[in-house]
């Protein structure tokens, strides 16, 4: 739920339930007001009645007062206490009987008692009570669709800074070398989050570069003198005088170099693709692409009389040419190491799916580790790397990698 | 050719120049940015060898240097930096070829000799070797004026072997260079035999003199004798 969802939610409870108190609270305190004002004139009627007797020394006709119905009971109590009370007004005019306030008084007339009551109308109190109650929810009903409109329009327009920098934020790359700005508003909070978030997107920009150039100058100085071996071996052969047992030395230091070096490389991709630096990314054809390597890798297929099963679907993704390249390469590397001669290797892709399968040992690898770095075949002579970068590249898009042994072949799963 | 070698690491340095050097070619190298700037001021050179990383600043500044000079040799930046952003850069400032290390001194040497081509002899697209002769646009081979039919493996071996001749290469220079680096090979060169017989055959078939020998356990020679 959104923040002024929230908030129109809290604000319009709160207001109906003042508005309810207020109203019983309202209700209560106007019938107080009513009665009291009711008793007044029915205690000054009493009066007069009481008045007139003494005057008159005869009960009063009920016409001398004019709405109000007063009756006159004897009675031989001595002592009646005044009392008001709520009662059914009939007016004689109308037939329905309203709702009425009395009074009741003991009053002496020639040594005999009797009980006056006087009725008279609640009707102009009621009235006067639907009419304060009808505007009361009218005004309550104004309220609530003033605070609705102003929470869903007023309040939108107070948090768009806020909805800007969200929106900033999305499209924030760290690669972007343009600075990170934010506009400036109205509202302090949001420009004090605008500035925190430029300092904290500046800083992180600092760190991306640095992280760049360590891993630029790392590369450096580890390639160099991989660069003087591999020259200073190319130099020494020049030298025929050498004998066929050094030559052979030389060609396990040459290994051993192109290994570092594919080891060195391998490390500072990975490095690479951890850190999201790799952002070419551009529109594919992955079927395209199967076939250039299966082209490319075809006199390896042939040398270990491999099988190649291929069924290819179009299909196109959005990626790094760059590490979709690597990823083909290091799959087809390993389905053609870990083969057995004569082994084959089937390779499927379909709308959302490319499979690699081979055939190699009979037994299944452990799914567990098989994607850690370093984990490698007893027999393996690879750095150890290739899985992890397969993984790691699957990550970035958001691929899903799994592997499975089916049908004695070595299954690698990727779900685009 | 006059080459110009620009790397602050002495013992890479050394390797290069001796490499070039027999070949009849001059070598002249520095370490620095501010010495290849004084030379580079101060002669004509056909091919620049530039080191990106160096100690006093970035080997960029040497391709602006050159062309704000209106210069015309031909640069081969050889980096640690694999990125392609620093390859993309430097070729759109005009280097004309980008070699990573760690790299191979035959392949150093058969792109050098490639882009020197390009550049000296616009017009003249034909590489002469005794009676071989190639045609490098229209990608063809001719011995003793007549047409030997070569596979593209065995055409970029050829052009491989002819730049670098007279030096022993090696089998892992020779892979690298045809199937380049991020294939890896498995340490595997048998197929690379494979494609030496059949070059080898075609040309000892076209009447050519045997030029390649096997240097046994470590790799090949092309020799003009």
């Amino acid at each position: 739920m959104k923040l002024s969802a929230h908030y129109s939610k809290a604000s319009i409870i709160i207001t109906i339930s003042v508005l309810l108190v207020g109203a019983v609270v309202y209700f209560f305190a106007i019938n107080y007001i009513a009665d009291n004002q009711l008793n007044s004139d029915l205690t000054e009627e009493i009066g007069e009645v009481v008045e007139y007797v003494n005057l008159h020394g005869q009960l009063p006709k009920p016409v001398d007062f004019d709405e109000d119905q007063t009756t006159f009971v004897k009675t031989n109590q001595k002592y009646v206490p005044t009392r008001f009370f709520d009662t059914v007004y009939k007016n004689p005019k109308e037939k329905n009987p309203e709702a009425g306030r009395a009074i009741t008084g003991l009053i002496s007339l020639k040594g005999q008692h009797y009980i006056a009551t006087i009725t008279v109308s609640r009707e102009s109190t009621e009235y006067l009570i639907q009419i304060i109650g009808a505007i009361t929810l009218a005004l309550s009903i104004a309220l609530l669709v003033i605070l609705f409109v102003t929470n869903r329009y007023i309040l939108s327009g107070l948090w768009r800074p806020f909805y800007d920098t969200l929106n900033a934020l999305k499209a924030f790359n760290i690669s972007d070398s343009k600075r990170f700005h934010l506009r400036h508003n109205k509202v302090d909070e949001f420009n004090e989050l605008n500035r925190v978030v430029e300092n904290m997107a500046s800083r992180v920009k600092n760190d991306y570069q640095h992280l760049k150039h360590f891993t630029e100058n790392a590369s450096h100085e580890m390639l160099t003198p991989l660069a003087v071996i591999t020259a200073k071996l190319d130099t020494l052969i020049q030298d025929e005088t050498l004998k066929p047992e050094q030559f052979e030395q030389i060609n396990d230091i040459y290994s051993a170099a192109s290994k570092l070096s594919r080891l060195n490389q391998s490390l500072l991709l990975l490095v690479k693709i951890e850190n999201n630096l790799v952002d070419d990314a551009e529109l594919l054809s992955l079927d395209g692409l199967i076939g250039q390597k299966i082209r490319q890798f075809n006199e390896l297929i042939l040398s270990r009389d491999i099988k190649v099963i291929e069924h290819l679907e179009e299909k196109e993704v959005t990626a790094s040419k760059y590490l979709v390249d690597i990823l083909l390469n290091n799959l087809f590397s390993n389905a053609i190491r870990h083969n057995i001669d004569h082994g084959q290797v089937k390779i499927t892709l379909t709308a959302n799916k490319l499979i690699f399968q081979n055939s190699g040992a009979e037994k299944t690898l452990n799914n567990e580790r098989l994607f850690e770095r370093f984990q490698k075949g007893q027999k393996s002579e690879g750095t150890g790397l290739g899985l992890t970068i397969v993984k790691n590249i699957c990550n970035l898009y958001h691929w899903d990698i799994a592997y499975s042994f089916e049908n004695s072949l070595h299954t690698f799963l990727i779900t685009l | 050719m006059k080459l110009l070698i620009i790397e602050d690491e002495q013992a890479l340095r050394d390797n290069i120049t001796h490499y070039f050097n027999e070949d009849g070619n001059i070598c002249e190298s520095c370490s620095s940015l501010l010495g290849a700037i004084n030379k580079l001021s101060n002669y004509d050179y056909d091919c620049v060898l530039l080191d990106i990383g160096l100690p006093d600043g970035d080997g960029f500044a040497i391709l602006e240097y050159l062309k704000a000079q209106m210069k015309n040799e031909a640069v081969l930046i050889i980096s640690a930096r694999n990125s392609l952003d620093d390859k993309l850069k430097g070729l759109n400032i005009g280097a004309d070829d980008y070699l990573t290390k760690p790299f191979h001194l035959a392949e150093l040497k058969a792109r050098v000799v490639a882009i020197y081509r390009r550049k000296a002899f616009n017009s003249n697209s034909k590489l002469v070797f005794n009676e071989i002769a190639i045609d490098l646009l229209g990608r063809s081979v001719d011995v003793n004026n007549l047409p030997v039919t070569l596979t593209r493996k065995e055409y970029d071996m050829l052009l491989y072997f002819i730049a670098n001749k007279g030096k022993v290469i090696s089998k892992n220079a020779l892979a690298e260079h045809l199937w380049g680096d991020e294939m890896d090979m498995h340490d595997n060169f048998d197929f690379i035999y494979t494609h030496i017989k059949n070059l080898r055959k075609k040309l000892l078939e076209a009447t050519a003199n045997d030029y390649l020998r096997s240097i046994y356990g470590i790799g090949y020679k092309f020799s003009p004798q």
